[in-house]
């Protein structure tokens, strides 16, 4: 280890001696540079979008340099940001997936945002006070910030409003409620034989996106889906959950309105935007795709309740990463500022189909014209009132994962809801042990 | 005073073969200096990005940590056997076998059996090989992207067509029991054109005469293929299993874009089992140990394949 070490930095200071004398300007003063790592977790002209915003903060800022890296899913993103960390040179910000904020402060690998909100002469709750409530538990962890929100989201359900008179229902009126929804999916599914051609309703299912449905319909069953105070604790095994597995499991096995397995989301936006699919849960940042390809009419609704509406919120925060030198800190910080403005985050929503994290951007006049013109953009941000954070645990990744498989195994027909939440629950248990045996039974 | 004395006497009676070896050792090296030189650049670059991430994947299979915010400390073969006893890793291993068997027979059987039928070289045949050989091109990650379209239940290019003959088909990718299989298709319909083209060279090498006499001899194309080719083809077919087996283990690059390991760990292969302890897990010790194991696995099979190759073409 030792050995590789020395190497590296061998390498490293060659490396850097040979930019030097490269790049000599570089070496003396200039502008601080500074590195942002984005993802593009939709489709590729993100990363268009992207660079047309960093230059216009380059020409807008000539003390410092910022240079967008594209680094992949927010998967990759987290990966690559990782192996940054661990080389000893970390990116001075980064778009992260908003649930893996406090798997990464567990591992201390985040700047706590406190020092700098305060050296700007705000407090944390005017600092916050700039974005919707349901956006805040993700990103402060312990009562401090680790994360300001950039852009979000929310499932919708979506509806072919063509489809729906067709079958005589009124699309101006969408389902509001599981029973409604069932009774929609009933009527919306078209059978020849015994070969369905036209599902009621699809609910995607693929890793990531399963864990935020099963959040979505648990929310909006009661329940919590996780402990938001603490890292350590996650509720698969409760009724809560288990209603909400069984509802999807009966909309394939008992009603057959939605088709078996586990379909990932494209599948079920190529299947809604074919007409294959009458309705479907997918989130908000589909919007722009269904409103470039649908060639019917489509409405976008909440997400029907059970017991109460509530939703999980998705997307991403910006986060400064641990060990940066103060002046790429303080770079940084002026970069995220502006990025998460009001004027910058509404460009940025009307980029790409994201909601704009920043409440004053609904009041800039281009936000209020993009929505007379586009009045489906503006059910995401009414849904926020009974939007809640995103799960996020210790090890949120396999922690999620080992509830997805069980529920791919259920809507598979290989396994009952019941047991697989009990299995779902004890695999969970298991990968959260180490943090629990450090945390909450860690006894003097 | 006293104690060097006698110590002066071994000194002087080993000294000068000591030296002698020395001196034949260094003639030697000063001999060989230039050759060494001239392997410099690549050993540095070896020990750079080959040897010396191996040795770093030793040292970390080594150390763990017990909880989060605890330090690594040592642990030995705890990591190896933590992987041994980890179903989703004898998963993995069971998938992967499935995978290795269920890709190399049909793709080395198909990539035989083009090669037969497209051995002698003319306008049409030429033809046929490149177009078998376009899916080698094609980038695996592309080829997945399109398959993942070909694969899309209800809608998808296969259901369409297919659709119209039984009224119930599988969400290909999303049904546990058929997504392996499924994955499966797309690696022998990529690599079956690769062992084609070491098929055709080792046709190439089956002696004209030798074939030329079985014919005068009366051997019909079964027998002139059991009792020439087949013997013939023997190393090719040793290398080639070699490569699809290490393509079994390697290229998991569909697995990554189109399922991810799922659903429910059905397509789960032992590199991407790797994977996720490392990223997903952030568990270095664990997806070192298991690096550790494949390695081990793979080095053991190619040494005995090569082994075995070597004897006979050595043998009488």
């Amino acid at each position: 280890m030792l050995f590789s070490r020395r190497l590296m930095l061998g390498l490293a200071m060659a490396g850097s001696l040979a930019s030097a004398l490269a790049f000599p300007a570089l070496a003396g003063e200039g502008p601080t540079e500074i590195d942002l790592f984005f993802p593009v977790p939709v489709d590729g002209k993100l990363a268009r979008d992207m660079g047309t915003l960093i230059k216009e903060f380059n020409e807008t800022h000539p003390d410092i340099k910022a240079t967008a890296v594209y680094t992949g899913s927010y998967d990759d993103t987290l990966i690559k940001t990782r192996a940054a960390i661990k080389a000893g040179k970390p990116p001075s910000a980064v778009i992260m997936s908003a649930n893996f904020l406090l798997d990464m402060q567990i591992e201390n690998e985040l700047t706590n945002l406190d020092a700098l909100i305060k050296a700007d002469g705000t407090t944390k709750e005017q600092f916050l006070g700039q974005f919707f409530p349901a956006l805040q538990g993700n990103a402060v962890i312990n009562r401090s910030v680790y994360g300001v929100p950039f852009h979000n989201s929310t499932p919708l359900l979506y509806i072919n409003a063509d489809k729906a008179k067709e079958a005589g229902l009124d699309p101006n009126k969408p389902p509001q409620t599981w029973a409604e929804l069932t009774d929609w999916a009933k009527k919306l599914t078209k059978r020849d034989g015994d070969k369905v051609t036209q599902w009621g309703i699809a609910i995607p299912c693929a890793y990531d996106y399963c864990g935020w449905m099963m959040e979505t319909l648990t929310m909006s069953n009661g329940g919590r889906y996780y402990n938001e105070e603490f890292g350590g604790e996650i509720y698969y095994d409760t009724p809560s959950m288990l209603g909400a597995l069984t509802w999807w499991n009966d909309l394939i096995y008992k009603h057959k309105v939605h088709t078996p397995g586990a379909t990932p989301g494209p599948a079920v936006s190529t299947s809604f935007i074919s007409g294959n699919a009458a309705m479907m849960m997918l989130s908000t940042g589909s919007l722009t795709y269904v409103r470039d390809n649908a060639k019917f009419a489509y409405k976008v609704a909440f997400i029907p309740r059970n017991v109460r509406n509530a939703v999980p919120i998705g997307g991403a925060s910006l986060i400064v990463p641990a060990g940066l030198e103060a002046d790429k800190q303080k770079a940084a910080w002026t970069l995220i500022k502006w990025m998460t403005s009001p004027e910058k985050s509404g460009w940025w929503s009307r980029a790409t189909g994201y909601f704009a994290p920043n409440m004053a951007a609904y009041k800039t006049p281009e936000m209020v014209d993009f929505l007379n013109k586009n009045p489906d953009a503006k059910t995401a941000v009414e849904q926020l009132d009974v939007a809640k954070p995103w799960f996020a645990t210790y090890k949120t990744v396999p922690v999620r994962k080992t509830l997805e498989d069980e529920v791919m195994l259920v809507l598979n027909g290989k396994k009952q809801p019941k047991e697989a939440l009990v299995a779902a629950q004890k695999a969970a248990d298991e990968t959260l042990k180490p943090y629990n045996a450090e945390t909450s039974l860690k006894l003097p | 005073m006293s104690l060097a004395e006698p110590a002066a006497l071994p000194v002087a009676t080993s000294a000068a073969p000591r030296l002698e070896v020395i001196r034949r050792f260094t003639t030697r090296f000063k001999a060989s200096l230039p050759a060494y030189l001239l392997l410099l650049p690549s050993l540095v670059f070896l020990a750079l990005f080959t040897y010396g991430a191996m040795g770093r994947v030793v040292l970390d299979a080594l150390y763990q940590r017990a909880t989060p915010k605890a330090p690594v400390r040592f642990v030995g073969l705890d990591n190896v056997s933590a992987v041994l006893a980890d179903p989703a890793f004898t998963g993995a291993v069971v998938n992967n076998l499935i995978y290795a068997v269920g890709t190399a027979v049909p793709s080395i059987g198909l990539a035989l059996l083009f090669a037969l039928a497209l051995a002698r070289t003319n306008a049409v045949s030429s033809a046929l090989r490149a177009a078998l050989f376009l899916p080698v091109l094609i980038p695996m990650v592309a080829a997945s992207a399109l398959f993942m379209f070909i694969f899309l239940p209800n809608v998808g290019l296969l259901d369409f067509y297919i659709g119209r003959l039984l009224p119930v088909l599988p969400n290909w990718l999303g049904d546990p029991d058929v997504a392996l299989y499924a994955i499966m298709v797309i690696t022998i319909w990529k690599n079956a054109g690769y062992y084609m083209l070491f098929f055709l060279a080792g046709l190439q090498a089956v002696p004209e005469d030798v074939m030329e006499a079985a014919h005068l001899d009366g051997a019909g194309p079964y027998r002139r293929f059991r009792h020439i080719i087949l013997p013939e083809l023997k190393p090719t077919f040793l290398f080639v299993i070699v490569i699809a087996t290490l393509n079994a283990v390697t290229q998991v690059d569909h697995v990554f874009v189109m399922t991810q390991g799922g659903p429910s760990n059905s397509t789960n292969l032992v590199l991407f089992y790797i994977y996720q302890q490392a990223v997903e897990h952030y568990d270095v010790g664990k997806a070192s140990a298991a690096t550790l194991l494949t390695l081990a696995a793979l080095m053991g099979l190619t040494a005995l394949s090569f082994r075995t190759m070597a004897n006979r073409e050595g043998g009488p």
